[in-house]
């Protein structure tokens, strides 16, 4: 981290000061090395001076104990250049009118830039011009240091999010901020949106360079911990110094890597990640087109692909990024809401969709063991504009899916035409004619359900066996006079025949809006059959 | 004319019995089949824990005939019934104490194509190779299959240059490199070596290492398969460093014509001046 803390003049720099130019300064030596950092302005004429030196100094000198010897001249060249000078500055005028022949070329000859003043100025100046520059960079560094340190250590404290760290790295650092893993897939960006854009535009390319990221502003620093590194954070284009830079880097490494190891996630970055790009597409909030970028970004092909929207249910994010691993699928998975994750493969066009979502199903339920996660999907789209409302489909399906009673036969893969009158249903459940009719229709027990709170769940147990008396005693572990009784109030409350096949079938369809109406509750009404067994949809 | 070879590499852990490591990579062979993969290669020795982070004689009963043995053959019946290419590490019996560490190749019809034989034996803690196999003496053989002309460089091979430039100049597209390697040890040149092989040489490398801390040392290896393209370029991301997986990309065979036709690299090398390299 001490380098973050290393002045940022160079030698070059140093020269172009006013006050320096004013001396009139000539190289006339070691031209090629004039971007040295400069760490120190040190004033010596003896002509030991190295042994003072511990590197990175510029030295002021007007040669008064070097005239005359050729030989003294080269060994003080020589013996700055083994203590690491930077640069070496000579007035001329008090010992030596013009630049001495022997110092120049032994100068030249180690690269070291030596500088000689034609208007020679009192070096005091000089040293307190440079130094006061040098430590107001340090003091500023310093300054940067805490107040960084202090904001993020801050957020780290109230346990903020990953993103809002970011957020806070990109305001100081005023240039996009990436986070990857070590495959270079990107977790996590910050700052100003079109200039982020433009980064992932271009990260395909830059994320297969073996070698790594490189290149002018681009700062780096590596995330991990206890022998492991796990990721990097990027500073993609920093306009400020290199020193600076880099401070700001380490700075942000160190509070994420901290940020890891206290706040934690229950999800892994990459997991958030993916569920943050899934979440926009679903949303439809972003059109699918601005978050291109980050599907690309975040690992996923998207040129010439054919897309599978599939929803899960009752199978973890992890599990099912295993699975894609193990079948060397293309995808990214993420935790919607509410039990169910979505999975969006990414197939080469030749590819099959519908096999090979059958293949992921399939090879999930073997791995799983109790066969029992259903898989719903959405027609292939292969065009990424179609992915939003892929997704929905495919959530909608498996919703409609959840609401069935367990024991249907589903294939592995479960689309819109599986779910039937109940997929149509449910999508239709937020129309008022259709909450009006099953308010209309179930009105009697609505109202009644505090009084007689078993009688709805008969109801639905009654139907989803196709009117099966016995069944229905059976499951709802009540005598069939029993049965018979709250049937008849049933038809009582609710003013049908339930032995009318149209009424029966209306009533059914009501019931069905009621729950997918109440898809929060649909846990419980759909095991009204399931903690049962197998019943007849 | 650009053809396209849709490749994968398998990565996975010990599982703790041949049999069962055995039925993991005929899954992983119909799941690479289902995608339309149409060539294969698994982990060094991929039927058996790395076993070479112990010197004991008794995994000497790992290695069998190539190709009479019954996993070669069992696998060329797979390869057949998928019309994949399999390129399989394992441990070779020539005869009782000649034993090698061998890849063999077999075509998309099941038949046998042949074998490479690691040429290049570690012999430091935790791969005391030395123990379990003769040097290879098969040369470098390219094999031209039906999805394209392979070679195989298995492991520790690849820290020698010279065998990467022998595939190259017989003529392989792509070479694959099996590997057992732990993060200790190379995890920091696992993505510099084989890129900068596949660059020299203008050819697609798949390199493979398999993932997990097995029962037999601590060598933690580090999975991190993929494959990269004669530009240096990863093709897709390299796999997990933890997790097995299954690595198929597409690889389109104009861009080794095109980076050779930019950088020709075969054109300009000097044999002549090479002597010195193969003095003993």
């Amino acid at each position: 981290m001490t380098t973050a803390l290393e002045p940022a003049l160079s030698v070059r720099q140093v020269l172009g000061l006013e006050r320096v130019l004013a001396g009139e300064p000539e190289v006339v030596a070691g031209a090629g090395h004039l971007d040295r950092p400069v760490r120190w302005v040190h004033v010596a004429e003896a002509a030991d001076v190295g042994v003072m030196l511990s590197g990175g100094e510029m030295v002021l000198t007007t040669g008064v104990l070097l005239a005359g010897d050729p030989e003294a001249q080269a060994e003080y060249i020589r013996s700055l250049h083994r203590a690491e000078a930077a640069a070496v500055v000579l007035g001329l005028g008090r010992a030596f009118p013009a630049p001495p022949e022997v110092m120049r070329r032994a100068a030249e000859r180690c690269g070291l830039p030596m500088v000689v003043l034609h208007r020679p100025f009192p070096f005091a100046e000089l040293t307190e011009e440079v130094q006061s520059r040098l430590v107001r960079r340090k003091f500023a560094a310093v300054s940067l240091s805490e107040s960084v340190r202090t904001a993020l250590t801050g957020l780290i404290t109230a346990g903020a999010p990953l993103q809002r760290m970011l957020d806070e790295i990109a305001v100081h650092s005023a240039c996009p901020v990436v986070v990857t893993n070590l495959a270079h897939r990107v977790l996590a960006t910050a700052g100003e949106r079109s200039a982020v854009d433009d980064v992932l535009r271009d990260w395909e390319r830059i994320a297969r360079q073996a070698g790594g990221i490189e290149g002018d502003g681009w700062v780096r620093a590596e995330l991990g911990g206890r022998g492991e590194r796990w990721g990097r954070i990027v500073l993609c284009g920093y306009r400020g110094d290199a020193g600076t830079g880099r401070l700001l880097a380490d700075r942000a490494a160190e509070a994420l890597v901290l940020h890891r190891m206290l706040v934690g996630a229950a999800h892994s970055w990459e997991e958030q990640s993916a569920q943050g790009l899934l979440t926009d597409l679903v949303s439809g909030v972003v059109p699918a087109r601005q978050l291109l970028p980050r599907a690309r970004a975040a690992g996923l092909p998207v040129n010439r692909r054919t897309f599978v929207p599939l929803v899960v249910r009752d199978a973890s994010a992890t599990r099912l990024d295993r699975v894609l691993r193990l079948l060397g699928l293309p995808g990214i998975v993420a935790e919607l809401a509410d039990g169910a994750t979505a999975v969006l493969l990414s197939l080469a066009r030749d590819q099959d969709p519908e096999a090979l979502a059958t293949h992921f199903a399939t090879r999930l339920r073997a791995g799983s063991g109790d066969g029992a996660a259903v898989v719903a999907a959405a027609d292939a789209r292969t065009g990424w504009d179609d992915v939003p409302a892929g997704l929905r489909e495919a959530r909608h399906v498996a919703e409609a899916v959840a609401e069935s009673p367990a024991g249907l036969d589903l294939p592995p893969v479960v689309r819109l035409r599986d779910v039937h009158l109940r997929g149509l249903v449910r999508l239709l459940r937020d129309d008022p004619h259709v909450q009006s009719f099953a308010e209309r229709e179930l009105d009697g027990l609505l109202c009644g359900t505090a009084a007689e709170p078993d009688l709805l769940p008969v109801l639905r147990t009654y139907l989803a066996t196709g009117r099966n008396k016995s069944r229905t005693a059976q499951l709802r572990h009540v005598s069939r006079p029993a049965l018979y009784r709250r049937l008849e109030a049933i038809e009582a409350r609710l003013g049908v025949d339930l032995d009318d096949f149209e009424q029966a079938a209306s009533v059914h369809i009501a019931l069905l809006a009621h729950d997918a109406q109440q898809g929060r509750n649909r846990g419980s009404a759909a095991s009204t059959v399931v903690e049962h067994g197998p019943a007849q949809g | 004319m650009s053809r396209v070879i849709r490749a994968a590499v398998f990565q996975t852990a010990w599982t703790g019995d041949k049999e069962s490591m055995i039925q993991v990579h005929e899954q992983a062979a119909r799941d690479a089949a289902a995608q339309g993969a149409q060539v294969l290669c698994f982990q060094e020795l991929f039927y058996g824990p790395y076993f070479c982070q112990v010197q004991d004689k008794a995994f000497y009963e790992y290695a069998e005939q190539i190709p009479e043995g019954p996993i070669v053959r069992r696998f060329q019946a797979l390869a057949k019934e998928l019309g994949l290419v399999l390129v399989l590490p394992m441990y070779e019996e020539e005869q009782p104490g000649v034993l090698y560490n061998t890849a063999a190749v077999i075509d998309a019809d099941g038949s046998y194509l042949g074998k490479y034989r690691k040429t290049h034996i570690p012999q430091v803690e935790g791969f005391w190779e030395k123990f379990y196999f003769r040097p290879g003496n098969s040369g470098w053989p390219v094999f031209d299959t039906a999805v394209g002309r392979i070679g195989v460089y298995i492991c520790y091979d690849r820290h020698f240059p010279e065998g990467w430039r022998a595939l190259g100049l017989a003529g392989a597209e792509i070479v694959f490199n099996p590997s057992a390697t732990s993060r200790g040890l190379s995890s920091y040149i696992w993505q510099l070596e084989q890129p900068a092989a596949a660059v020299a040489n203008e050819y697609f490398v798949g390199a493979i290492n398999r993932v997990g801390v097995e029962e037999l040392g601590s060598n933690d290896f580090y999975g991190t398969s993929y494959f990269v393209d004669p530009e240096a370029q990863f093709v897709g991301e390299p796999a997990s460093d933890k997790e097995t997986e299954l690595v198929v990309r597409d690889l389109d065979t104009a861009k080794l014509r095109e980076v050779r036709d930019r950088w020709q690299f075969y054109r300009d090398r000097a044999p002549g001046a090479y002597t010195p390299l193969t003095a003993p």
